[in-house]
Order: C-alpha cells, then sequence, then structure tokens
C-alpha cells in the first residue's frame, strides 16, 4: 500500500468527532474499517489527494439487532460476524446474504465491514447484489442528522455513492420481507479471491396460494456502473406460479436490462449470457430452499 | 504523522511509532524483523502474508497498524513454544507441504484459525479454509494433507 498523500489516521469515539473531522478535511478524508478495499480504491487512482483516515471501529457500530422495522446492521460489523448471526443463518429470505458471505476469503471475512462494502459503491462486489434483492435499506449520518436510503439510489455510477459532503455510512437496516420469500445469490469468478465477472442475487414472495406477489433479480459484476435490478425479468415472475417454464422466460429477459461491460474478465456479450443462466439457476436455488 | 501505538506481538508488548499508512506487514517486517510474514502481492491477493490479530487470520499488508491499539498479533513466529513446533507445522515439515516456503507461513496461520473452529475437517472444508492463500508451486495436494493430519491431532480446546 502506497497512499503516498495520506499524513494523518484517526480513530474517533464519537460521531461528532467524525463529522467534524469530515468537515476539516472534505474529499481528503476517507472513512475507513476494516481497510480491506482501502488498496483497491488506491489502485484505480481513487485515492488521489486523500490526506486523512477516519478509522471509525470506535464508534460501537459493531451491533446486529432483530428489530420491528428488521435486521439493523452496524456498518462496522464484518461478515465473519455477520455470518454468524442467528437470523442470517436461518432466515429463508436472507438466504441470498447467506451465500454472498460465503464468497471473500477467511482473512477478508473477519476484517471487511458491512459498511465499508457498501460505501465502496464498487459493482463487482458480491453483497451489495444480494443485499439489493431484499430490499436493504442503507443509513447514513451527516451535519444535517441521519437519514435512510435505498440501496438502488444509494449507488449512483460506479465507485461513486449518492452520499453528500459530510455523510458517512453507519448501519443497514433489512426490512421484514412480505408472504414466504425466499432468496439465493450465485457467483461466476475466476478464482476464490477474485472479484465478480458476473453475480446474480434473486428474491421471490409468494402468497398462500404460491403466487408471486413480489420478486427481485438483481445483477452485478460489471453489467452496468452499479448492480442493477433486472426490472424486465421481475415484471415476469409478478403475480405468476413458479413453473420451470416461468423461470426460463424471466431469465431469458435479464439481458435486456443490462449495460455490461468489456474487460480483462470477460466480454459483454458473455456477461449477458451468464447472467440469463446463473439467474436461472439462481431462482430454481431460491424456490428450493422454500421446499 | 507518526504516532505511537501499544499492542501486542507474540506475547510481547510493543510500542511503536507507527506512520498513518503504515501496514502491519511493514512494522512486522521492518520495525520487530519478524519476517515469517511475506510480502508477496502486498495487495490482500495472494496470502502470504496471513497473521492473527486477536485471534482472527488477517491479511497483514492490507491492516493498518494504527488501527491494533491493544490487540493481540500472533505471527508464524508466535506459534512455536519453547522450541517446540505447533502440530501444524510439524505436520508440514512432515508432509513435505513446505515446497518453497514462501506461502507456507501464510498457509499455516489461515489453518490455525480454521482448525481451531473445525474438528477434523474433510478435504473439501480444508480447500475452502485456504481458498485465500495462492501457492506458487500449485503444490496444494500436500498442503491438504498435511492440514488434514494436524487437524487430526489437533484438540480443539487446546492453544
Amino acid at each position: 500500500m502506497s497512499l503516498a498523500s495520506v499524513k494523518e489516521y484517526f480513530a474517533p469515539d464519537g460521531t461528532e468527532k467524525v463529522l467534524e473531522l469530515l468537515e476539516t478535511y472534505g474529499d481528503g478524508a476517507l472513512i475507513v474499517a476494516g481497510g480491506s478495499f482501502v488498496h483497491g480504491l488506491d489502485a484505480r487512482d481513487l485515492l488521489t489527494g486523500v490526506e486523512a483516515l477516519i478509522d471509525i471501529q470506535n464508534l460501537g457500530l459493531g451491533q446486529i439487532t432483530l428489530e420491528a422495522a428488521g435486521l439493523s446492521i452496524g456498518a462496522t460489523v464484518t461478515f465473519s460476524e455477520l455470518r454468524q448471526d442467528n437470523e442470517i443463518q436461518t432466515a429463508t429470505a436472507l438466504g441470498a446474504v447467506r451465500d454472498a458471505l460465503n464468497c471473500p476469503p477467511l482473512q477478508i471475512r473477519n476484517v471487511a465491514t458491512i459498511g465499508g462494502n457498501i460505501a465502496a459503491a464498487c459493482p463487482y462486489f458480491d453483497l451489495p447484489t444480494a443485499l439489493m434483492s431484499v430490499d436493504g435499506v442503507v443509513q447514513a449520518c451527516g451535519p444535517d442528522g441521519t437519514r435512510e436510503i435505498e440501496m438502488q439510489a444509494f449507488f449512483s455510477s460506479l465507485f461513486q455513492n449518492s452520499l453528500v459532503a459530510g455523510e458517512f455510512v453507519t448501519g443497514l437496516l433489512l426490512p421484514p420481507l412480505p408472504g414466504r420469500s425466499s432468496s439465493a445469490f450465485i457467483k461466476l469468478e475466476t478464482n476464490a479471491n477474485d472479484l465478480a465477472i458476473v453475480n446474480v442475487a434473486v428474491r421471490v414472495s409468494l402468497d398462500e396460494s404460491g403466487i408471486c406477489q413480489q420478486a427481485r433479480v438483481v445483477v452485478g459484476g460489471g453489467v452496468a456502473e452499479t448492480p442493477i435490478r433486472a426490472t424486465a425479468a421481475e415484471t415476469v415472475l409478478q403475480g405468476e406460479r413458479m413453473t420451470d417454464e416461468l423461470l426460463q422466460s424471466a431469465s431469458a429477459e435479464v439481458p435486456s436490462d443490462l449495460q455490461p461491460m468489456s474487460d480483462h474478465r470477460a466480454s459483454a456479450a458473455y456477461r449477458s449470457a451468464v447472467a440469463k443462466t446463473l439467474t436461472k439457476r439462481a431462482l430454481a436455488r431460491a424456490l428450493a430452499r422454500l421446499d | 504523522m507518526k504516532k505511537s501505538v501499544s499492542f501486542e506481538v507474540n506475547g510481547q508488548h510493543q510500542e511503536l511509532a507507527v506512520a498513518p499508512s503504515e501496514t502491519l506487514l511493514q512494522v512486522l517486517r521492518d520495525q520487530l524483523r519478524l519476517v515469517g510474514a511475506k510480502r508477496g502481492c502486498d495487495s490482500g491477493g495472494c496470502g502470504c502474508c496471513t497473521v492473527h490479530v486477536d485471534g482472527k487470520a488477517v491479511y497483514s499488508c492490507m491492516t493498518f497498524a494504527r488501527s491494533l491499539q491493544n490487540c493481540k498479533v500472533t505471527t508464524i513466529e508466535g506459534l512455536t513454544k519453547k522450541d517446540e513446533l505447533d502440530p501444524l507445522q510439524t505436520a508440514f515439515v512432515e508432509q513435505g507441504a513446505v515446497q518453497c516456503g514462501y506461502c507456507t507461513c501464510g498457509m499455516i496461520m489461515s489453518a490455525k484459525e480454521f482448525l481451531s473452529k473445525h474438528e477434523q475437517p474433510d478435504e473439501d472444508q480444508i480447500r475452502h479454509a485456504i481458498a485465500g492463500n495462492l501457492c506458487r508451486c500449485t503444490g496444494y495436494h500436500k498442503i491438504v494433507r498435511a492440514i488434514k493430519i494436524a487437524g487430526q491431532t489437533t484438540d480443539l480446546a487446546g492453544e
């Protein structure tokens, strides 16, 4: 790690102090926690001019609590900690989150935090795709107080989130989902430590008679500048019974919502084709979890 | 600006002046001369810098040393007790799993955390456990075998 311009490392013990530092340093501040993607940002030249690292691990944001509003996850909860949470381990609706948390290797799971993984707005990450499928809501704090941002609105473009100056991510809320909900996540990668070529998370929420009340098909991994919802596929699923033919025709709609990129990992055409196949498999996996 | 950080390394208290972006790996190798953890990719991709912080395996190349106030760090050098090798180290030696040696310290530190939580793991579990460590000799068979053997002899309650 070089981070040539960094001059200070702060580890404040209160939110107010973080806000003060963000005001003082402006664009020259970088919020850090586990630090596992700082190198990734640096390697992409996204940290030029960063003078101050602000470590938020002493703010008490390491809690996971099950509340009426949903599962509340503090920004500095690590992948390992979330993976051990009872709700994450057992809830059928959160299967996609469980799948995504299994992807990174041990050394990353032990330090990477939920807040950092979201705030980085990296389209190749796994967890954001999974979290979007279960309608996760980002919680942020800034000079004007706290606010909640739907994940889809949170990611604005490649490595860009929609936080305004002085704001930072404090946590994530996973609200209760309707009916019988189940979700699943699948990733295509070249090796265990690689970013996704394509990843897909799906969620179906069925009513008592097995009709789909609500569907989410989310695709990430370089199929657009952010993880995106494949709404055409969702529309096919909505109001229908989950037959093999339906899963097939929903998956076939996925490429119409993508604007995949071509890079050293894969061509755009390959990403499109894979996204379609992974969607079909993820839907089958989610439905199998309801049996 | 350098600031003092106090933490424990292999049971010994350390108080060191550390720059803001300095990594644990730099501190271990350059200040403490503990060179078991290697600088491979220096970007969290190869695993040969793996050490434990508070019992958890981490990539020391992407751990800010300034974040370690009051933490307990264990490196490969800290596994050997009174000149007696850890069962994992013994298994690596006996199975010829060391090979060129560059990945070995990281492999063992990953396996160490894994074996502390999994009794008699199967090959599939072991391969997943070391997914964050690359062996450039590609000699994974011997590494997996060594971890399996150590897993059969390691008492979970021990250490």
